[in-house]
């Protein structure tokens, strides 16, 4: 089993596809995640899957009317239709200041709700599955370019801005002062992150997208000691991960955003695991004093 | 820096915190601002900062209106507690130093801070492991960073130790030296230890009053 898929990965035209888009995937993920997890956003991946799925759903609906511009490429109403929820994200947001998950639950919900109307009236609920649960041994060339390019344009940013993502995310009110426009960065960091949710959706199913997001940076924080070296191992964690996720998907037929997933908590238990009985071990070389917990 | 404030007024509802204060401060002034709870010192702290708008009255920072000031790089700023910081995702205190500029810092422009406050070994430490007294001087020391013109410092060493305190105004007091105007809020009665130009105290029913004293030599205070 593990021969043939070695085999495959390098004879067969959709396993190099799937293994480059996994790869790519696998390294832009936990970037952006990092900055999601520092912002204390981490539900918003979910949030702008949802409202993506809308997007796809529209699309599908459309062609049975007779409008089929996007039926070819759904990915496209999918990528407006998540930055229409980020910016719905920001609207409530601005209503409940406090309370700042109750926005992501409204959008949450209203994309659920929208979606599943759209795909029941395109008659095409059988495509749904694949858009849960990511199907990425079934992406095409154009997919991979499309990935390719929003890393291109992500890791761009990153290195033009990346002072600026970081402080605005780290501390708000500082970077204001700093003299960075914390607004036209927090609409440019959703748009970024809604074309990188949209482009997720395929591979790894909008149920999974924040997982693939966030559990990297989740366990690497456990290990990290600096922002570099946390985003670095995060981006380590997220490669294995779509690695043998992609292993488990070929040759156990189950959804890819499944089985990578999976092996993203594995690799957190593994990582939780070994710090506790570290730290334990370390406490009993080194028993606390009265003056350290003081 | 020269700051001018004229008249300024500033009211929660209908309970006016500040009724018409009007101060000028020259560069290299040093004002130590006091009062009970209450009576709007963060506030006008805020306004000075442009976080609070200031509809009633004006602000002047070098002859030019509050309001189409852009120069806030400029400004140093420690406030009591960083409750807007993540302080649980790993980041060293050099990395933290490096984005709290946008201008590009050198290492020793870093080090240089952190040794001014005493905390040259926390450089590669992840801040999550510091001390609340460690944090504080760490964004104490970013306040210099920026070669400040202005740094306002509100009741900065309220949750740091005695020998940190001491380290903080020595530290203060040499940035005022080299012409840095500070504006300081503090509970504190005793002002024994401040090398100030001017007083400012403020009351709950928003009055106040504002004095100016002759300084010593800074270079024979003792801390």
């Amino acid at each position: 089993m593990v021969l043939s898929f070695f085999t495959d990965l390098f004879q067969q035209d959709f396993m190099m596809r799937a293994l480059l888009a996994g790869l790519i995937l696998g390294m832009l993920a936990p970037v952006i995640g990092s900055i999601v997890v520092i912002r204390r956003l981490s539900f918003i991946a979910d949030t702008l899957g949802h409202f993506s799925l809308v997007g796809i759903s529209v699309s599908l609906f459309l062609s049975t009317l007779g409008i089929s511009i996007f039926f070819e490429r759904p990915l496209y109403l999918g990528i407006l239709f998540s930055v229409v929820g980020g910016l719905l994200v920001e609207l409530f947001r601005r209503s409940y200041k406090n309370y700042k998950e109750i926005s992501m639950v409204i959008v949450i919900s209203l994309g659920a709700a929208l979606s599943a109307m759209f795909f029941s009236l395109s008659k095409k609920t059988g495509s749904l599955y694949n858009y849960l649960f990511g199907s990425i041994l079934t992406i095409t060339n154009y997919y991979v370019v499309l990935i390719l390019i929003t890393a291109v344009i992500v890791f761009t940013l990153f290195l033009i801005f990346g002072k600026q993502i970081v402080a605005v995310s780290f501390e708000e009110s500082n970077a204001k002062m700093l003299g960075v426009n914390v607004g036209v960065f927090q609409f440019l960091f959703m748009i970024m992150l809604s074309i990188v949710v949209s482009v997720l959706l395929e591979s790894v199913g909008v149920l999974l997208i924040s997982s693939m997001m966030i559990i990297p940076v989740a366990t690497a924080m456990k290990v990290g000691w600096s922002y570099r070296s946390t985003t670095i191992i995060g981006i380590v964690f997220s490669e294995l991960s779509v690695f043998f996720g992609l292993w488990m998907a070929y040759s156990f037929t189950i959804p890819s955003g499944a089985a990578i997933v999976s092996i993203n908590v594995i690799l957190l238990l593994i990582v939780s695991f070994i710090k506790r009985i570290r730290t334990g071990k370390r406490l009993k070389k080194e028993p606390l004093t009265n003056e350290a917990i003081e | 820096m020269q700051i001018d404030v004229h008249n300024l007024s500033f009211s929660y509802g209908h309970r006016t915190v500040i009724d018409s204060l009007s101060l000028s401060l020259s560069s290299g002034d040093y004002i130590v601002i006091r009062g009970k709870n209450g009576t709007g010192k963060s506030t006008f702290i805020k306004c000075l900062l442009g976080m609070n708008p200031v509809k009633n009255g004006m602000i002047f920072y070098d002859h030019q209106d509050i309001n189409y000031f852009k120069e806030w790089t400029s400004f140093g700023y420690v406030s009591q507690k960083f409750e807007d910081f993540n302080y649980e995702f790993p980041i060293t205190v050099n990395e933290f130093l490096s984005v709290s500029s946008l201008k590009k810092t050198s290492q020793s422009d870093r080090l240089k801070a952190l040794d001014q406050m005493g905390i040259l070994e926390l450089l590669n430490q992840n801040i999550n492991n510091l001390s609340g007294g460690e944090l504080q001087r760490t964004f104490i020391a970013r306040s210099m960073l920026n070669n400040p013109k202005l740094l306002i410092l509100d009741e900065p060493t309220a949750s740091i130790d005695k020998l940190s305190t001491e380290y903080f105004y020595k530290a203060v007091n040499q940035l005022n030296l080299q012409g840095v105007t500070i504006i300081l809020v503090t509970h504190n009665e005793s002002l024994g230890h401040l090398n100030y130009s001017h007083v400012l105290t403020m009351f709950s029913d928003g009055t106040y009053t504002f004095q100016t004293r002759d300084r010593c030599d800074l270079t024979e205070v003792d801390l």
